[in-house]
């Protein structure tokens, strides 16, 4: 599934949390993708993984669940948060309780 | 409303001018200072509308559908949360006048924008602007229903009709002004919506009720506006953000009732509010066609209530303003006026509140090049888990999985995209032609490489 074309590194440069994070995400959403396959600078909403509002209220929730960071959205950096795998996990690497 | 309102018009509120009717992170404000704000913002929209009000922000979406008021304007309501490019460029394309009000910086649309975030506000000393009389039978909102089929249908609603909806939700609520101390609500509806229209810009102008005007969508975001504002606290929210706050498990503040709408709660969730968090937990029922049309208090009683100058019959309401709705869901209706649901017409689903039709978004997968049988398929749980999704099955030899999502994601609104694409070699029709789902669930398993655990 890796694409030639992007501007992603390719899946195998998942960092350790980004891969837990990814198997938070395909768990938590019931998704039928490999976690090692979601490309770590791939869009997670809209395009990419295709996400929407109502996967953002369960994702918050596993996240909050698994790592105690709690999601906002008057954060000001809240798009730039949800960009991608690896931004989320950034933020969740700075703010992580557990 | 008066009965000779007809030439006379209604006012655009009754509330007295210092009354609160938004909280802001800066502090509440008036009724007056609400109205000098969108008085100076009338000033400076274009000549025509309506308006597209994309404001996330819920005291300056107020403000917009004033000022647009103040001019005249309708304001076009099912943008979804932010607005999307998709629904400016409709809305561009049918509304000549068409413009945008927003809050920040838009994406690319052929819409003009004004942006509200930059119009200074007047301070204190602005000279006191009267609430404008509005004629009952003019178009204020023209609501916009997704349509799976990638066609929005507009439902136009008169003043008269959305003045007669928010004082009937005072009434039944205890919102009105003798009804005791002021609400102040919290919000987890975009105003886009048409039950976030109802609730966050008509209640706050026609009943003793003051808007939390921040973003309220994570249980962190909810917790913080619920904090922010004084009692009585009323949230007004849905099946999905209430599974969510409950799931946090963090207890709000003292709260006087919860409100939910878009899709029935569960009675056990019910119940684990009201002895959670100490609240009536209250639901709405309603549609974008009918607006809010009934309540019940759900650990009390299966059966809604209407409103009051609602009749519910079989398959249609009677709504003052807008005549006789059809209804998507089956009712049965007793002897004292109030309806029990009976469930959805079997091929509509409602998903992040919003309506398709199962067969209308299979007519477009049939569509997708490549496709040559399939299926649009609501899980077993639709009804009870406010987060299922659909399942598509899809015949469609030499395309993937990915290919017809992709072809799908430009031609239907993202919460009906089909979570599972099952790619299977034939549907398993039956004699009529029907697909039972029995067999497409075996069908499903024979498929070779289906269901490995990689």
């Amino acid at each position: 599934m890796a694409s030639g074309h992007s501007t992603a590194l390719p899946p195998q440069d998942a960092l350790p949390l980004e891969l837990d994070l990814a198997r938070l995400i395909v768990s938590a959403l019931s998704l039928e993708v490999e976690p090692a396959s979601i490309a770590p600078e791939a869009p997670l909403f809209g395009e990419g993984l295709g996400l929407d509002s109502i996967d953002a209220l369960e994702l918050a929730l596993a996240i909050s669940k698994t790592f105690g960071v709690q999601l906002r959205s008057d954060d000001e950096r809240n798009h730039q948060i949800f960009a991608s795998l690896r931004s989320l996990a950034a933020h969740i690497e700075k703010h992580r309780t557990r | 409303m008066p009965p000779d309102a007809g030439n006379v018009g209604i006012r655009l509120t009754e509330r007295p001018a210092s009354d609160v009717i938004c909280h802001r992170q800066a502090g509440p404000v008036t009724v007056g200072a609400l109205l000098a704000h969108a008085a100076a913002v009338a000033a400076v929209l274009p000549g025509e509308g309506p308006a597209v009000n994309a404001c996330a922000d819920r005291y300056l979406a107020l403000v917009g559908f004033v000022a647009a008021l103040m001019r005249g304007h309708a304001t076009l309501l099912g943008a979804g949360r932010r607005g999307t490019p998709a629904f400016w460029d409709m809305a561009a394309a049918r509304h000549a006048g068409a413009y945008a009000l927003t809050d920040t910086v838009l994406p690319a649309t052929s819409l003009p924008a004004i942006r509200l975030d930059e119009i200074a506000e007047p301070g204190a000393v602005a000279a006191p602007v009267p609430p404008p009389a509005i004629p009952p039978e003019q178009i204020v909102a023209i609501a916009y229903t997704s349509g799976s089929t990638g066609t929005p249908t507009a439902h136009a609603k008169t003043w008269g009709a959305v003045v007669t909806c928010a004082e009937a939700a005072a009434e039944r609520f205890g919102f009105r002004a003798g009804d005791g101390p002021a609400s102040a609500i919290v919000a987890t509806v975009p105003p886009q919506h048409m039950y976030g229209f109802e609730t966050t810009m008509m209640l706050p102008l026609r009943a003793s009720v003051g808007v939390h005007a921040g973003e309220s969508f994570f249980p962190s975001d909810v917790l913080g506006a619920l904090a922010a504002v004084p009692p009585r606290r009323v949230l007004v929210t849905t099946p999905l953000h209430l599974r969510a706050l409950l799931a946090d498990g963090r207890r709000p503040p003292d709260l006087s009732a919860v409100i939910s709408a878009t899709a029935p709660l569960a009675r056990e969730m019910a119940q684990t509010v009201e002895r959670g968090w100490d609240a009536p937990m209250l639901e709405i029922y309603g549609a974008t066609e009918a607006g809010s049309l009934a309540s019940r208090r759900t650990v009390q009683e299966e059966s809604w209530l209407p409103y009051r100058g609602v009749q519910v019959r079989p398959d249609v309401a009677a709504v003052p303003g807008l005549g006789e709705v059809p209804l998507a869901d089956r009712v049965e209706t007793d002897a004292t006026g109030r309806f029990l649901l009976l469930g959805r017409q079997a091929d509509v689903v409602k998903l992040g509140g919003k309506r398709a039709s199962l067969a209308d978004l299979t007519q477009t997968l049939a569509a997708v090049d490549g496709v040559v049988d399939g299926i649009f398929v609501a899980p077993d749980d639709i009804e009870t888990n406010p987060a299922a999704r659909l399942v598509a099955y899809v015949v469609a030899p030499g395309r993937s999985a990915e290919e017809i999502l992709g072809a799908l994601r430009r031609r239907i609104d993202p919460v009906f995209l089909p979570r599972r694409v099952a790619m299977l070699d034939a549907l398993p029709r039956d004699a009529l032609g029907k697909v039972p789902r029995q067999a497409l669930a075996m069908a499903e398993g024979r498929q070779p490489g289906k269901h490995d655990p990689a």
